[in-house]
């Protein structure tokens, strides 16, 4: 049985790498390793459905193996089997086959051949370690695959100016989730004071012993799950991702954003139902939320003229519905309208380009002009009102950029005062001063002392703060976030029960990352690229493999799971006291931003119109 | 100076260089670079590279490797620069050419204005009003795609919008100042360019900027504009209404996000502007580049020239016994490889060719059609109208397809029923591919067993002001004309096919593409059967004879329509044929079939997915199943690789083996000593041969800025057109699918004729002579006795004599199998799929 479920996570994974021995040329091998990853998947969740109906249905647990452990955290990867997992299991198993076939024909030839189906393998190992996740933290670890692959299909074609533009855009709300999660994973920690299983997951019933505001854990565990599980399922007022995501091939459209990716959001509600079902509060907002969601996406899904995005609202609405199901504790149903959405939507995508000949044909015959539309009556004035918002998406796409983004831009842009040179003339003797005072805390009278992880985390939040408006430099940027790391390690330093070896885990990821980062943005200088970060610079056209040892940087510097990065980073998050409220925060941003800008520096310096115009490049708009 | 701003002037010349493809259901060739066609070809596409960027030839280091791969070969260089420098500038001009330096970055002229926005302001004016400008004209041109259409679209763009917010408690604009500008009826386009740009002499390049910037919709609008035939539903379209509502849009972006004030774009720019559209001067980097692509073309034209005199002068001996049957084609390029193959099955048979909406320039409208589909050649204003009467089979729903599904409540109810059998649907599509309601089928046009209104009964029958059905005197000149222009006046065989050609393809809002360019980007079976039926009226016939055209009583024409994505034939009105006939047909339909096997095989050579040393009926299935497979981006490669336009006797192309790049027409100069055949045989083929190799040629050398990028992202808005994306703009141009095994070579016509006549002939219309001599098409003549080459250059024919050698093939078939196959479709590899020119 073991051996069964570790070879769903081990043939995608293995199907993934031995195709990287493969160059672009190799259709046949690459799409013959990606297929048999999903056939024996296949038999596998089959043998996997006898032995557990054999089993009286029982839930599947496996306690894997350790990454990490001591006295107080344990960081384990463990799988988790049970009846709605099989069955999102086996409907996502099932897609991810019909569309490595459907795609060996459609995506011949083309560019990226290689790429994308390395792509939607990776996806689907996300999926698998999402899925079938024992605990909190291997679900993050899918969690965060799911995240970056959506970066790469959405952003597929990376020549583009939207593509880029949309993978940004939906990478940034993803960063939120992410965050979100982390922070509900954190809180778990503090609550319990271990790492609690899935198979044991009893609701909030058992802190441990020092916890005093019962109420707040009540409340923001659920509550950071349920933020996650909207921004992933597009739900109200994340909504206007969905339809941006169509920018890839069709067939990764039609799977991700069609269906599986869309629905995870429920999944994830379901899951940590126990930590929820008790408030009867989150059976109010989770139903107001699939509410509000299913009458927006209802009314903008009617106005949308292109099918693919009409296609994602309808998706949309029924994944509202999905959430209401959900409030009710109907999750039975729930799975099953997702499995039925998924399929439906991921089938009516595919065949989408063939709607013109249909449609038009049919219209020859049949066509019939629509009513004249009043406007005198209240009724009339009302419905064109909802006209206008339903195009004007209700405004939800400025949504984030309001809010969020750009306040902490207008905040950012109060720093601008402090070059480069003098940030860094700052910084380099208050690191050191701090450094010293890490290893030799008696030098400082313990009221400061107190103050300092505040201090230094407001620090390092000022410096990510000004690498967020950064335009000029690329590498001014990415020593911004690597000295923002220091900081915030140091941050964290002066917490107290502090094991130095996690901040060595974390160094460790932070310098080599970050060494390998500024190594490849000295090399586009050396050679006379403009690394400024106003517009695309599309080096990707020239450096592929220079764009693929970046995004390597990248990734281990925004602290992507299994990187030494995250590893540490978790460890660390875990030494943050409940008490320290304003730490948690700022932290939070700190994540959520440094995150954000690293993928910027990335899409800039490599994603976008290549500049020079001695080969075809695509307009802007298109 | 201030340059007076004229609108009607601006606009009218906006529209004449935007692109001019119409909605996609009407899909026709054109040449992509219309606007420019009143220059000399280089000059043109150098011009237009300046102007708005096109990539309009290779880059130098592109051309240097197929030098190297051996594909333009030296001599052919030396060649080309002699011709056109003089023979002792060649070793200079080879030398620039292989190791010259030169830079080719560069910004074009249109976009330098607006991109000031970004520069003075430090904002993206575009990323704040294209996605929702395109989010409303997509709205307002849709033709069924959104269940809730846009309200008052008979008004007009802006009045439509100004009457919905004057009707709502919401609005699109987030400023007072726009709001107050859309509602004053008063304001001009010129009045808002006053508050935008300021001074009035950058106004018109203001526009070109803010409407190329999106050209795909500002075409649409200016094409819909023009002729509203091309979408169903209604709307009243302009592109004016366009750029008044952009420009409103502008103010208030600008607006809402600087305040007030802001000054104009223009305040402290020079008094004195560029105009955009001023005459390019060239550098040497196009001199280059020019000779690069002559010699890229006359590389492949020389190899066609050597073996097109080789056949000239050794000439295949006509058939012995009697012949078997005569079948007329399209001059389609796709064509030329099944007539090939029915001519080897049955050496007896003779093939023609002719514009395959074979002289009936017709509208047709199907059983309980509401509409018109227009069969006959762009450039035809055609006045007959033929009806259908009579069907047999009604086409199924789709219910994937159906809006309900999209409704709450049923997309709930979906979920549950057909979302659960959609598993097992899209499992059948991917194994057991067939036709179904929502793959386009070039044989549901009209029905396969339909009756069609030919005659007309009463001249009063007019319908939408043509004339419905054929008068008899009408029927006998077009038959007549047909006839003669072939060279096919007597010795009728029993049995004349006529065959026209459609396409079947699954997933493609491109299929009109596929289908006859002859016919306005329709199957041509109607033309096909309209031909039939008058060539074998009895009255046709006696009128006929007494203009020196007999036809015997026996003979009979017989309309079909071949399916050149399927390779399936499928033949009509058979229950006309007498006994006799009817024996013979079923002879020739073994006949037809193994020469569609055949047919199959020869294609599926460039489909990586078909292995071709199968069973030859395990690939023609393949070939079959592949035109209804959503999966397939390739159905077939349409006119990809066309190149080559023959017009003469098919005696003298018979044996050679042309790799389906040429047109071919019939023409026979012994018919035509006075060249008044060749002047109606040639009037309809620059326009439809040259527009299709132009819209290759351009989709090719600039798939992301004329082309329309690879298909795969595509998404179909508002049934009109393809987008990449939610936000994006309409997508014109070929697809990359269907060009990517195209070598972008101008078409070479070659007339079987005296250059003396030819030269005539051309000159006898202006608009056709431009082709030729401002180097759109080049030309060659062929003289019919000797052989002997003259190419068209300067307004003059001068001898031309081939140096390539001219190869052998003891079995075509072989050299077929064994053919390479491209890797990527870069153009140094995908043009070594090409299979050179064989005698066999």
């Amino acid at each position: 049985m073991e051996l069964l479920v570790y070879t769903l996570i081990l043939t995608p994974f293995l199907s993934l790498v031995i195709s990287f021995l493969f160059s672009n040329e190799n259709e046949k091998p690459i799409f013959a390793i990606s297929i048999a990853g999903v056939v024996i998947n296949y038999l596998a969740l089959i043998a996997i459905l006898f032995l557990w109906i054999g089993n009286d249905f029982d839930p599947i647990f496996i306690k894997g193996p350790v990454l990490y452990q001591t006295d107080d955290i344990d960081f384990t990867i463990s799988l988790f089997i049970d009846g709605y997992g099989l069955v999102y299991l086996f409907t996502s198993t099932f897609l991810t086959g019909i569309i490595i076939v459907f795609s060996k024909n459609y995506i011949h030839r083309e560019k990226g051949y290689k790429r994308f189906f390395n792509n939607i393998k990776f996806f689907y190992l996300g999926l698998l370690v999402f899925l079938l996740s024992g605990n909190l933290e291997t679900l993050f670890l899918g969690w965060e695959i799911l995240g970056v692959t959506s970066f790469f299909l959405i952003g597929f074609y990376r020549e583009r100016y939207l593509p880029v533009k949309n993978a940004m855009k939906v990478v940034s709300l993803y960063r939120v989730a992410d965050i979100s999660l982390l922070l509900g994973i954190w809180l778990c920690h503090h609550y319990f004071g271990y790492s609690i299983n899935f198979n044991d997951l009893d609701g909030l019933h058992s802190p441990q012993p020092h916890i005093v505001n019962e109420v707040f854990y009540q409340f923001a565990i659920p509550g950071l799950f349920l933020i996650a599980a909207m921004v992933k399922s597009a739900q109200f007022p994340f909504s206007s991702w969905l339809p941006r995501a169509m920018e890839g091939p069709t067939t990764s459209s039609s799977i991700f954003y069609g269906s599986l990716s869309a629905h995870i959001g429920v999944f994830l509600l379901i899951r940590t139902a126990p930590f929820w079902e008790g408030n009867y509060w989150f059976h109010y907002i989770i139903a107001a939320i699939g509410l509000v969601t299913l009458v927006l996406s209802t009314l903008t899904g009617r106005v949308q003229s292109s099918v693919k995005t009409q296609i994602a609202y309808s998706s949309l609405a029924q994944i509202g519905v999905m959430f209401i199901e959900v409030s009710l504790g109907w999750y039975s149903l729930a799975i099953v309208h997702f499995v039925g959405n998924a399929l439906l939507r991921s089938h009516q995508l595919l065949i989408s380009p063939s709607i013109l000949s249909y449609k038009i044909h049919h219209q020859f015959f049949h066509f019939i002009q629509p009513k004249k539309q009043g406007s005198s009556s209240f009724w009339q004035k009302i419905k064109l009102s909802i006209y206008i918002l339903s195009i004007k998406e209700f405004n939800l796409d400025g949504f984030m950029y309001r809010s969020l983004w750009n306040p902490l831009k207008k905040i950012g842009n109060l720093f601008n005062f402090m070059t480069f040179k003098m940030t860094l003339g700052m910084i380099i003797p208050i690191y050191f001063a701090g450094l010293y005072i890490v290893y030799n805390k008696t030098v400082i009278p313990n009221v400061v002392l107190d103050y300092l992880p505040e201090f230094f985390a407001l620090f390092s939040l000022i410096i990510i703060l000004k690498a967020f408006v950064e335009r000029k430099s690329a590498r001014n940027a990415w020593v911004l976030i690597i000295t923002n790391q220091l900081l915030q390690s140091l941050a964290f330093g002066f917490n107290d029960h502090f094991d130095y070896n996690q901040v060595h885990i974390y160094l460790s990821g932070i310098v080599i990352s970050g060494i390998l980062g500024l190594w490849v943005i000295h090399k586009l200088k050396s050679q006379n690229k403009n690394h400024s970060l106003n517009q695309f610079q599309g080096n990707v056209y020239e450096h592929p493999r220079l764009a693929f040892v970046f995004i390597v940087a990248c990734l281990g510097l925004a602290g992507f799971p299994i990187t030494p990065t995250f590893i540490g980073e978790d460890l660390m998050l875990g030494h943050i006291h409940e008490n320290q409220f304003p730490l948690m925060i700022i932290i939070t941003l700190n994540l959520i931003l440094d995150g954000l800008v690293i993928f910027r520096i990335y899409s800039r310096l490599f994603l976008g119109r290549h500049q020079k115009s001695y080969h075809e490049y695509a307009y802007r708009s298109s | 100076m201030q340059k007076q701003f004229i609108e009607d002037d601006v606009i009218h010349l906006l529209k004449h260089y935007l692109p001019a493809q119409a909605t996609l259901k009407d899909f026709v060739h054109h040449n992509s670079l219309h606007s420019f066609q009143e220059k000399e070809f280089f000059d043109a596409i150098f011009s237009a590279n300046k102007i708005f960027g096109f990539q309009v030839t290779f880059n130098f280091n592109e051309y240097r490797k197929l030098y190297k791969q051996g594909r333009i070969r030296s001599e052919i260089i030396d060649r080309v620069i002699s011709q056109s420098k003089g023979k002792e500038q060649v070793e200079l001009y080879k030398m620039k050419m292989l190791n010259g330096q030169f830079e080719q970055d560069f910004i074009p002229r249109v976009g330098q204005l607006r991109a000031k926005w970004k520069e003075i302001y430090k904002m993206d004016l575009d990323n704040r009003v294209q996605p929702l400008l395109f989010r409303i004209l997509a709205s307002y041109i849709d033709q069924g795609i959104s269940l809730w259409p846009f309200p008052f679209e008979d008004t007009g763009l802006v009045n439509a919008i100004r009457t919905l917010e004057k009707n709502s408690f919401s609005s699109f604009f987030k400023s007072k100042r726009a709001k107050k500008c859309l509602f004053d009826e008063s304001l001009t386009i010129e009045d808002l360019l006053t508050i935008l740009v300021g001074k009035s002499n950058y106004f018109s390049n203001y526009l070109f900027d803010q409407q190329y910037a999106h050209k795909g919709w500002s075409g649409l609008f200016s094409a819909i504009e023009d002729n509203d035939d091309t979408i169903f539903y209604k709307k009243k379209v302009a592109l004016k209404d366009l750029i008044h509502l952009e420009l409103l849009m502008e103010i208030d972006a600008l607006d809402s996000n600087l305040g007030t004030d802001w000054s104009p774009l223009a305040t402290n720019l020079p008094d004195k502007v560029e105009d955009y559209l001023e005459k390019v001067n060239h550098s040497e980097i196009e001199e280059i580049l020019q000779l690069w692509q002559e010699a890229f073309e006359w590389d492949y034209y020389d190899e066609v020239l050597s073996g097109i005199q080789f056949r000239a002068k050794n000439k295949v001996a006509p058939p012995v016994q009697e012949e078997t049957f005569q079948a007329m084609f399209c001059v389609d390029d796709r064509e030329c490889s099944l007539r090939r193959y029915l001519e080897m099955e049955d050496p007896n048979c003779v093939t023609l060719g002719a514009p395959g909406f074979f002289g009936a320039a017709i509208y047709f409208q199907p059983f309980g059609g509401k509409f018109y589909d227009k069969n006959a050649p762009v450039a035809a204003d055609p006045k007959h109208l033929i009806k259908e009467i009579e069907i047999q089979q009604v086409r199924k729903n789709e219910i994937f397809h159906s809006k309900q599904t999209h409704t709450l409540l049923n997309g709930f109810v979906s979920s549950f029923t057909i979302g659960l059998l959609a598993g097992v649907k899209m499992t059948l599509d991917l194994f057991r591919p067939r036709m179904q309601a929502d793959i386009s089928n070039a044989f549901s046009h009209m029905d396969v067993h339909g009756k069609l209104l030919i005659e007309n009964r009463d001249l009063s029958e007019i319908e939408n002001g043509w004339q419905v059905g054929y008068q008899i005197s009408e029927m006998v000149e077009i038959v007549e004309s047909m006839l003669k222009g072939m060279g096919l006046v007597e010795k009728f065989t029993p049995i004349v096919y006529v065959v026209a050609h459609g396409s079947s393809s699954a997933n493609n809002p491109h299929h009109g593409a596929h289908d006859c360019g002859a016919c306005s980007g329709r199957p041509g079976a109607v033309n096909a059967r309209v031909f039939s039926y008058m060539a074998n009226h009895l009255e046709v016939r006696d009128r006929l004879a007494k203009r020196g055209i007999s036809i015997d009583s026996n003979v009979q024409f017989v309309g079909a329509m071949h399916d050149t994505a399927s390779d399936e034939v499928v033949f009509y009105d058979l229950d006309i044929l007498s006994d006799s006939n009817q024996l013979l047909h079923l002879k020739n339909v073994i006949t037809f079939e193994s020469a569609l096997d055949k047919n199959a095989k020869e294609r599926a050579r460039r489909f990586a997915s078909i292995n071709i040393e199968k069973d030859i009926k395990k690939i023609r299935k393949e070939i079959k199943e592949r035109s209804v497979s959503y999966f397939e981006p390739r159905p077939e490669l349409g006119h990809g690789s066309n190149s080559l336009c023959h017009i003469g006797e098919r005696e003298r192309t018979k044996g050679l083996f042309l790799d389906r790049r040429a047109f071919l027409q019939s023409y026979d100069y012994r018919t035509d000593p006075t060249g008044d055949i060749l002047k109606q045989v040639l009037g309809p083929l620059p326009g439809v041969c040259g527009g299709i190799n132009l819209e290759y040629y351009f989709s090719r050398m600039d798939i992301e800025k004329m082309g329309a990028g690879t298909k795969l992202p595509h998404n179909v808005t508002g049934l009109v057109g393809v987008t990449n994306s939610s936000d994006g703009d309409i997508r014109t141009g070929l697809p990359l699918q269907m060009v990517e095994n195209h070598d972008p070579v101008r078409l070479l016509m070659m007339i079987e004729q005296s250059p003396e006549i030819v030269l005539k002939v051309i000159k006898d219309t202006q608009e056709n002579y431009d082709w030729f001599a401002k180097g759109w098409i080049h030309l060659v003549t062929i003289k019919p006795d000797t052989g002997e080459l003259f190419q068209f250059y300067k307004g003059e024919f001068i001898p031309y004599h081939p140096i390539s050698k001219v190869l052998h093939a003891e079995s075509m078939m072989k050299v077929i199998e064994e053919a390479p196959e491209m890797i990527t479709n870069q153009i140094l590899e995908a043009t070594k799929e090409n299979i050179p020119v064989y005698t066999y």
